[in-house]
């Protein structure tokens, strides 16, 4: 009798990331189609409604790409996290706590020259994510704790932290019903370049570009790699493996921080729960998706972008907007299932 | 002189710690044969919104608790399929789950928000005020009685039969179990469906007894809370009893405390059980030198090489 067996391909197709994104993709689709069926809505209606609200025009498409900021800059810092094979499920957390940088420094500084003004106001942003994922970090490195509990619940305290801000100290008495801290100030604002696109976008090609570097070319990634691959590789390497870890998780929070500096100068302009919309939890799947490659979550970013986008304006015709968390959450579960077919395969061979 | 309604604070406090509990001891159970499922949360969304579905249609008890624990255990196959037989990544295939879960459930019961519930699951005896600790026993329904009884009977599963040490083994070195000739998948396919299923008992709690009505994101991060009790627990089922009834208390105790005349801030209250997490987490990890009593296999995929 002969019997089934896995076994590990030798040879992995250099694209099997990319096929599996795309079938993914497609079985997504059906999902959601089916979905949509139950509903009883037509799903080329629906899907071709979705593309044109979404990347259809100038305004759309760079609403779209503006959704994409803090997907693409937390996914990246995931992804420079997962070099040293950490997790970071804190972005959500991280990008709040950058918005709260931002407004702490505005509301105690003023600088006259607004593009001065908006740097200094981003890297505060940075450094608040940095701040963010910072107990987290030490405790990893010091004691060992698990960073995923860990970068989990500073969500929780962070966004707590946040409804305490805007309900007390920082509250606009102008808000009445939204609990929110008061406006920042016009010449913070990051200005738009076409349609509605902000300059953040360029802000976050730049650091697509610099993470790409820091992970594929630099001595850091290098070493990164080696101190997240074998410690005992990295004690002959000489390379101090926590320094490393710690500083990869600083970086990596930074990036989400400065996702919530530029959603807060680009798009709500005020600090509020509404800062981020789960950002932090579906850049995980954009990481993921992509086998943590920058130029991958880079483009993915953009597609969940318009995806989100695309999902929150067919809510006017009473299609809920969950369709779209559907869709991206399958997306990545088709591609983990055809992600297995690229690196195992099943193989028949003879009992006993 | 404050009147502090000590028995109806304990009574809040055992209704929170049964709902945070139930899952715990559902994921220590998936935990345990070496898989982790971040999927606490959209596991229990769904339990939660199936079982409330099925009492507004049917208002049929038996049958809403039936489907709501059947289906979150069906949802947790999901993260049982794609971990145990494709080997992929745990983290992102729990996330996954949550992330589903938490749309599914808001899209499944988009047409049920704010609906009134007939049956709901009922105490063994309502008492309005309970007066002393028995009457707040009395107070509460026999999920809660499930409740203990799920712990001890996991605990003695787990220490004293066959499938408990196995169970064991598999988690704690599944390689070793392997040329035992244990069976791993089938093991840890079984032991993530049940916490599936624990999942959503505690589902079927929070709709039908815990706050009786539907809204999306009803469980607002329960899930991952016991994500923290499984760890503050040790992987003991009655140390992580003693971690629930803890963050019950706090859930407890925060609308309580301007009542008392605190003036702490009820937002900042809120945040305290996570700090406490953490701190348990490091202590623990200091106190035992790494040695958190976590499965050895954890998180690991277990493939088995050509032989």
């Amino acid at each position: 009798m002969n019997k089934y067996i896995l076994s590990r391909r030798t040879v992995v197709n250099d694209l099997a990331t990319f096929y599996s994104f795309l079938i993914g993709l497609f079985i997504a689709v059906c999902i959601g189609s089916v979905i949509l069926l139950v509903q009883d809505q037509n799903p080329s209606n629906v899907f071709s409604l979705m593309l044109k609200l979404s990347v259809g025009s100038i305004n759309s498409l760079s609403s779209s790409l503006n959704k994409a900021i803090p997907l693409i800059l937390a996914g990246l810092g995931i992804s420079i996290m997962n070099s040293v094979k950490l997790w970071n499920i804190g972005a959500e957390g991280q990008i709040f706590l950058g918005a709260i940088a931002v407004n702490l420094i505005y509301i105690n500084t003023a600088i006259s020259n607004p593009t001065l003004y908006i740097i200094v106001l981003l890297i505060s942003g940075f450094i608040g994510g940095s701040i963010c994922i910072l107990i987290p970090a030490i405790t990893k490195v010091v004691f060992g704790v698990n960073e995923i509990i860990t970068t989990l619940l500073t969500n929780y305290i962070i966004i707590g932290l946040t409804i305490y801000l805007v309900n007390g100290p920082w509250k606009d008495p102008k808000s009445l019903n939204f609990p929110a801290a008061a406006y920042v100030g016009e010449e913070v604002y990051l200005p738009t370049v076409f349609g509605r696109l902000s300059t953040g976008f360029f802000v976050c090609v730049l650091f697509t570009f610099g993470a790409y570097y820091l992970k594929e070319k630099s001595v850091f990634g290098y070493e990164m790699r080696i101190a997240g691959g074998s410690a005992m590789t990295a004690v002959y390497a000489g390379i101090n493996a926590k320094q490393k870890a710690f500083f990869a998780m600083l970086i990596g929070g930074g990036f989400a921080g400065l996702a919530g500096a530029i959603e807060l100068l680009s798009q709500t302009h005020r600090v509020s729960i509404g800062i981020s919309q789960g950002f932090g939890y579906t850049a995980i799947i954009v990481a993921a998706i992509t086998g943590m490659r920058p130029i991958g979550i880079f483009l993915v970013g953009c597609l969940f972008g318009a995806l989100t986008i695309g999902g929150a304006v067919i809510q006017t015709i009473g299609v809920s907007s969950y369709i779209a968390d559907i869709i991206q959450a399958s997306t990545l579960i088709g591609a983990l299932v055809a992600q297995f077919f690229f690196t195992y395969q099943i193989k028949e061979v003879e009992d006993g | 002189m404050v009147d502090i309604q000590l028995m109806g604070l304990l009574n809040a406090t055992l209704q929170a710690a049964t709902l945070l509990f139930i899952a715990a001891l559902g994921e220590l159970i998936t935990e345990k044969s070496g898989i982790l499922n971040l999927g606490v949360e959209g596991m229990i969304s769904i339990g939660a919104v199936t079982a409330f579905m099925t009492a507004i249609n049917t208002q049929n008890l038996f049958l809403s608790i039936l489907v709501g624990v059947l289906s979150a255990s069906i949802f947790s196959s999901i993260h049982a399929f794609v971990t145990v037989i494709l080997k992929q990544d745990q983290t992102v295939s729990g996330l996954i789950l949550t992330i589903l879960g938490l749309a599914l459930s808001s899209l499944l019961g988009k047409k049920y928000v704010g609906k009134k519930l007939m049956v709901k699951i009922e105490s063994i005896r309502d008492i309005a005020e309970p007066s002393n600790v028995f009457e707040v026993l009395l107070n509460q329904n026999f999920i809660f009685y499930l409740a203990i009884l799920l712990m001890i009977t996991t605990s003695f599963i787990l220490k004293k039969t066959m499938f408990g040490r196995r169970l064991e083994a598999v988690g704690e070195d599944s390689r070793a179990s392997d040329s035992m000739g244990l069976k791993i998948n089938k093991t840890q396919f079984i032991a993530t469906c049940v916490g599936g299923a624990f999942a959503g008992l505690s589902g079927v709690y929070l709709t039908l007894s815990y706050v009786p009505f539907w809204t999306d994101n009803m469980t607002s991060g329960r899930g991952w809370i016991c994500l923290a009790l499984v760890i503050f627990g040790g992987w003991k089922p009655y140390r992580t009893a003693l971690g629930a009834l803890l963050f019950g208390f706090l859930e407890a105790l925060v609308p309580r405390l301007q009542t008392y005349g605190f003036e702490l801030s009820p937002y900042l209250v809120k945040i305290t059980p996570y700090l406490i997490t953490i701190i348990v987490l490091v202590v623990l990890t200091i106190y035992k030198e790494g040695k958190t009593g976590a499965p050895g296999n954890i998180g690991r995929p277990f493939f088995r090489e050509n032989r």
